[in-house]
């Protein structure tokens, strides 16, 4: 993918609308536009650009000539990870996972605890009928905040009768954000690490948890020919028949943000509002700039693990505002990098942010 | 200026919750990752940021088992020049059989060097003594918790020494010499896995340990065990003034608030 991104570059005919469509341009030194035209030239760029970008994937989307502005931006990162000359905090990101399978560099024989909080085992995916790989990655699995919701799916999947298992310990980082920091290599191990426990474990299906796993494994793994969904593709039509009952209410003000990975990168749109509207009592509301055009929060491409020079109204403060605006008194979204990045600008405006499975949770 | 770097796998332990098996024979390591040893990362960064700035070769050396490969193969991606393994059947717990292993492996292999740097200690055993083991049993000079590296002059260098109270001590030591490297002498280089590729095309010198003296141990391993457990926190109930009241009395009794 990266090869193509360096023969694509030189058809770019720096129309702007990558820029236009950059979360990040016009507020922080970074100019996609910009890069990619340093790359036609070959020019130096300033080590410091590369790192602001969040892989919202916007400008790739809007690109007419299909450059890939994102896959520059991955590549020129590639070449500072080659040289060893890369943010402290990413660099810690990349060394965790390479020892621990995961950027916290938590024990990789605690990727299971989470399951502890259940009052019903889980199997291993191998001794399942369906072998539906629930595929919880890192975040769900240790940050304190994000450990709810894989606890929160599997109540919902035995809700509703569905059967899954878990990888525990063998699973390893889906490598989402390792590529688009630039560590192809790292990416490489991690992938070939999780293709061949699902091969072994005859993985029917996965169900991510995070937008940014499910995007690894449908589009960055190669043809595995297993199905790859995100856990509101399933959940959505059982709400929708009513296998799963509702029978609590929700009577809150809810606006439902998209997250980049799940949304305008995979095009589900439908599926966490379907969910959200099946919520007795819950008004569901809009933003202005929703689905396709969702601003990104700027937690994604590696930014969750760092912090960019710049000062400046960070877009998590300003989706809150807008929801403010809106007179919404929760915010939803299905990304737990979202959940992560809006919670403490909302929390100062006197809002909560909910993972969905936290709202269906409490109507259960 | 050659330099002679001392790079160990260890297990990281950090974020386990280790067992002890049998009646403490050992420690279950079954499914602990290994890692490169912090100090010996930063000596590795500091032996390259020498050889750089003053020409010369960075000889990376590994005592261990066959798997220590892996740190020197992340020593030549980060610029060392060759990856000598000395291979040992046994783990070799103590400083002083350590320190005679390499002592007479260099001896013998007559590798030449300027200067020898080893990690202040190994996060595993952490007995914080190779490196004046060595010293001692080569007969060179040698400075402990060195923080910086500010001259490399021909016969000597000026290094600095990390001591209490935040001071450090300026020192001039005379080459051949042996310094133990301090973690948060310099920020180590990030290596890539597309680096330690490249860097396995580079041929590591494997050496067997049981062609070397090793002399005996002077300590040996009697038995690992768990710390004591001490008493659990004092919960203080009540409501928020009485629990406030409750504490200040706790430390006035503790001597801890007169």
């Amino acid at each position: 993918m990266l090869e193509q991104a360096a023969t694509r570059v030189l058809t770019c005919i720096q129309c702007g609308k990558c820029t236009g469509s950059c979360p990040e341009s016009g507020r922080t030194p970074f100019n996609v536009r910009m890069l990619v035209r340093k790359k036609q030239f070959q020019s130096a760029v300033d080590e410091a650009l590369p790192w602001y970008c969040t892989s919202c994937g916007a400008c790739t989307i809007r690109c007419p000539r299909d450059v890939k502005p994102s896959e520059v931006v991955i590549e020129l990162r590639a070449k500072l990870v080659e040289d060893g000359d890369i943010p402290v905090a990413l660099q810690k990101a990349l060394e965790n996972t390479f020892v621990q399978k995961n950027p916290w560099g938590r024990s990789r024989n605690k990727r299971a605890d989470w399951a502890q909080k259940l009052d019903f085992e889980v199997p291993h995916v191998s001794e399942t009928e369906s072998k539906r790989l629930l595929f919880v990655c890192c975040i769900q699995a240790y940050d304190p905040r994000c450990m709810v919701i894989p606890v929160n799916v599997a109540r919902l999947f035995k809700a509703g009768g569905l059967e899954f298992g878990i990888l525990g310990e063998q699973e390893a980082c889906c490598g989402n954000e390792i590529r688009r920091i630039g560590e192809a290599g790292l990416f490489e191990e991690l992938e070939e690490e999780n293709k061949a426990a699902f091969e072994e474990y005859g993985v029917k299906e996965i169900v991510a948890l995070s937008p940014h796993c499910m995007n690894a494994l449908k589009k960055e793994y190669g043809d595995t020919g297993i199905k790859v969904v995100h856990y509101t593709e399933l959940l959505a039509p059982l709400v929708e028949e009513g296998a799963i009952k509702l029978p609590g209410s929700f009577g809150k003000k809810v606006i439902y943000h998209d997250p980049c990975f799940l949304g305008k990168q995979n095009g589900v749109f439908d599926e966490p509002r379907s969910i959200l509207s099946a919520v007795p009592g819950l008004t569901l509301l809009e933003f202005s700039r929703a689905r396709e055009v969702s601003l990104c929060c700027e937690g994604g491409g590696g930014r969750m693990f760092f912090e960019v020079e710049a000062t400046y109204q960070r877009n998590a403060e300003v989706r809150v505002l807008d929801a403010v605006d809106k007179g919404a008194e929760i915010i939803a979204t299905a990304c737990p990098f979202c959940v992560m990045t809006l919670e403490d600008p909302a929390t100062e405006k006197g809002l909560a942010v909910k993972e969905l499975s936290e709202i269906l949770t409490e109507v259960l | 200026m050659n330099i002679l770097v001392f790079t160990k796998r260890v297990a990281a332990t950090q974020e386990e919750e280790l067992r002890i098996t049998g009646e403490g024979q050992a420690v279950d390591l079954s499914k602990v990752p290994f890692k490169v040893n912090d100090w010996d990362n930063y000596s590795v960064e500091e032996a390259v940021r020498i050889v750089d700035k003053s020409g010369g070769s960075v000889t990376a050396i590994s005592i261990g088992d066959a798997e220590s490969d892996e740190v020197l193969r992340r020593a030549i991606a980060m610029g060392a020049k060759d990856g000598f393994l000395v291979e040992t059947g046994d783990i070799l717990n103590d400083p002083f059989t350590r320190g005679e292993l390499i002592r007479s492996f260099i001896d013998k292999e007559k590798v030449p060097f300027d200067i020898i740097l080893t990690g202040v200690q190994s996060e595993d055993d952490q007995f914080g003594a190779v490196g004046g083991v060595l010293a001692g049993l080569m007969g060179l000079p040698y400075a402990s918790m060195v923080i910086g590296i500010d001259a490399v002059e021909k016969d000597h260098v000026i290094i600095r020494r990390e001591l209490e109270g935040g001071l450090q001590e300026k020192v001039k030591v005379a080459t051949p010499c042996v310094l133990s490297i301090q973690s948060g002498i310099n920020e180590p280089r990030y290596v890539s896995i597309m680096g330690i590729r490249k860097a396995s095309k580079v041929e590591r010198k494997v050496f067997k340990a049981d062609g070397y003296e090793k002399g005996s141990p002077k300590i040996e391993l009697v038995k690992w065990v768990y710390p004591e457990k001490k008493g659990g926190a004092t919960m203080l109930d009540g409501e928020l003034a009485d629990v406030c009241g409750q504490l200040l009395g706790i430390l006035k009794e503790k001597g801890v608030y007169q």
